[in-house]
């Protein structure tokens, strides 16, 4: 299974990551694309990232994090009753280690835009939930993705760096 | 005459022309099916829905503990079979990294099974994609003495190694001379780890990691060059712990009695050996047989006895070659001298024999994959990981020594368990040999150096 190697050398560069992770040739570092979950093989999403609105040119929280509303694109959602006892979907702002789900807002179908999202680095995950105004996660996942940080590594993780055996 | 000698000249070179034909169609390769008549199918479990069902696969080596772990590649789970019928393999377990919709990687890829005092354990490695959350998890690490109940089957450790994200790749877990249980692991650095199980099961996994041992092999000019597979067996005859590891760049032996400090032995690099797959030795370490993994490759077989006296510092001329079928590749193998037994994707499982390690013979064969050819693993989790390689089929392929009984993981297909025909299970000690191979003797260390744990 070496070509194993090929994903796993993380080549990060427009074109390599766009066809790499499904995103539209042309998409940008603002530009995330969205799995289908088990539960609804169908559904087919992508989402931006947008500066959440600020007086400052960067939208920014008290301790430096970027503030982003999310422009969520969904298509062929089903309707939630059909996947168990839920009626909307419910995206969250998800932390690495899935310890920490934070509601961003309810989406449908078409454009919904959600937020904000604080993380530096995070999952975005579309799920049907029981209520809109849920705000602890319990649904199944039906779109998901990762914020376009998570990609960038560690300065010591890139080969470069890492030829010398320890 | 002139003409008539002439007329029978080309005759001649027609007749060549038309023996060596290069116009002449490739024979078909798709969706082989059937075996030889030596090979007996146990008992076959599709053991996934999807498209892709199994990365490796482990059997317990003990009679009394009739167990098998399957690693579910890319659908993130693990699951244990109770084969104590073979025929109706019976699964016990299906246990599934937490969220797994939510991972992306290749998932659950290699399982060893170990044991240390009264305790069985087996780590399942895995790998992540930067992205991913786990995209630091190695392996997880299970106590399943109570088998074969269930709820008996405890989560005991989780190694994270954050310095190079995406997970381990392929393990080994080794009874050393000093009488400790070793993990080795790949990485994705040039280097592989190795792990003290013990300190593992106590909780202590930050000090667990005691050692490394380096991919001296070229590529490492390029800050790369990580290992892909590896073995470690001890040598009887030089009273020395051997780690053989297959890398990009080539394939390297080590000394690894001190495995705090390694020693280089050898390499083995040259062309055509850059991706560098599997190194498994006989069980004296006098020969070995290779794998690299591209399409048309054979499997090597290399006399290695100049290496481990220090003749020579690298080999580099196999002294034989073998394939199931050129057009594809063989994967991962298990050697039970003088057999080689092979999980070799398209080609399913095959047997061959080093009796004469210059002339390879096959010995049996079962189809497993019944898949199109050049349809396999493209690399990609957006297109469900679908592609234009030989990469499908057979992955892995486990043997217990105590009854011969073999059991191997199909990419598309999912278990299989065969018997061999006058294969009823392997001791070195029998054939003239030593008793070293994969399987591990969990009580004793290997040359009565150190005492039993």
């Amino acid at each position: 299974m070496s070509r194993v190697a090929g994903w796993m050398a993380g080549r990060i560069g427009g074109t390599v990551t766009a066809l790499l992770f499904g995103l539209p040739s042309g998409s940008g570092p603002y530009d995330m694309a969205l799995a289908p979950g088990p539960v609804a093989p169908g559904a087919r999403g992508s989402a931006r990232l947008v500066f959440a609105d600020s007086p400052f040119g960067v939208a920014a929280t008290a301790d430096g994090h970027l503030r982003y509303e999310i422009r969520i694109t969904a298509k062929a959602l089903p309707d939630p009753a059909s996947l168990g006892s839920y009626h909307a979907f419910v995206a969250w702002e998800v932390s690495a280690d899935l310890k920490d789900w934070t509601r961003l807002g309810v989406v449908t179908n078409g454009v919904s835009t959600v937020g904000i999202a604080t993380l530096n680095k995070f999952l975005l995950v579309i799920a049907a939930e029981a209520d809109s105004g849920v705000d602890h996660h319990a649904g199944p996942t039906v779109l998901h993705g990762s914020s376009p940080s998570t990609w960038l590594q560690r300065f010591l993780n890139h080969p470069m760096f890492r030829g010398a055996p320890g | 005459m002139r003409g008539i000698v002439m007329a029978l000249a080309l005759c001649g070179l027609a007749a060549t022309a038309s023996a060596q034909d290069p116009g002449a169609p490739v024979p078909q390769t798709d969706h082989k099916t059937g075996g030889s008549p030596n090979i007996q199918m146990i008992s076959h479990v599709v053991n996934h829905p999807g498209a892709w069902k199994a990365a490796d696969i482990e059997i317990e080596p003990e009679m009394n503990r009739p167990y098998v772990y399957v690693s579910g590649f890319v659908n993130n789970d693990m699951q244990i079979y109770d084969i104590k019928d073979p025929a109706h393999p019976k699964m016990l377990v299906d246990w599934s990294i937490e969220n797994p919709e939510l991972h992306r990687g290749i998932g659950a890829m290699d399982g060893k099974s170990f044991k240390i005092g009264d305790h069985y354990y087996y780590a399942q490695s895995y790998q992540f994609m930067q992205g991913s959350p786990d995209a630091e998890l190695g392996a997880v690490i299970f106590d399943v003495t109570g088998l074969p109940d269930p709820k008996s089957v405890k989560v005991v450790a989780r190694i994270n190694y954050p310095a190079a994200p995406g997970g381990f790749h392929n393990t080994f877990a080794y009874k050393h001379s000093d009488g400790r249980v070793l993990y080795f692991a790949t990485v994705g650095e040039a280097k592989a780890l190795v792990y003290d199980l013990a300190k593992v099961v106590a909780g202590d996994t930050a000090g667990a990691l005691i050692g490394a041992v380096p991919n001296p092999t070229p590529f490492k000019m390029f800050g790369g060059g990580s290992y892909h597979d590896f073995y470690v067996g001890y040598d009887v005859a030089r009273h020395r712990d051997v780690f053989y590891g297959a890398g990009l760049g080539g394939y390297s032996a080590w000394d690894v009695s001190k495995p705090e400090a390694p020693t280089q032995l050898f390499t083995i690099t040259g062309f055509g050996m850059d991706i560098a797959h599997t190194f498994t030795p006989s069980p004296d370490g006098n020969y070995a047989v290779t794998e690299t993994e591209y399409q048309y490759t054979p499997l090597r077989v290399w006399d290695l006895k100049e290496g481990q006296d220090g003749t020579r510092k690298n080999l580099d001329v196999p002294i034989s070659a073998w394939t199931a079928d050129w057009h594809d590749l063989s994967h991962n193998h298990e050697v039970r001298w003088p057999y080689v037994f092979v999980s070799a994707y398209e080609d399913g499982f095959q047997v061959f024999d080093l009796k004469d390690p210059k002339h390879p013979k096959t010995d049996g064969w079962y189809f497993t994959c019944g898949c199109q050819h050049e349809h396999g693993f493209g690399g990609n989790p957006d297109v469900n990981w679908e592609g234009n390689s030989v990469e499908q089929g057979a992955f892995g392929v486990d043997i217990r020594n105590a009854d011969g009984l073999i059991v191997l993981s199909d990419m598309r297909s999912g278990l299989w368990i065969f018997r061999m025909k006058g294969f009823t299970g392997w001791d070195g000690t029998k054939i003239g040999t030593t008793n070293v191979s994969s399987v591990q003797d969990w009580a004793h260390a290997p040359g009565g150096m150190a005492p039993a744990q």
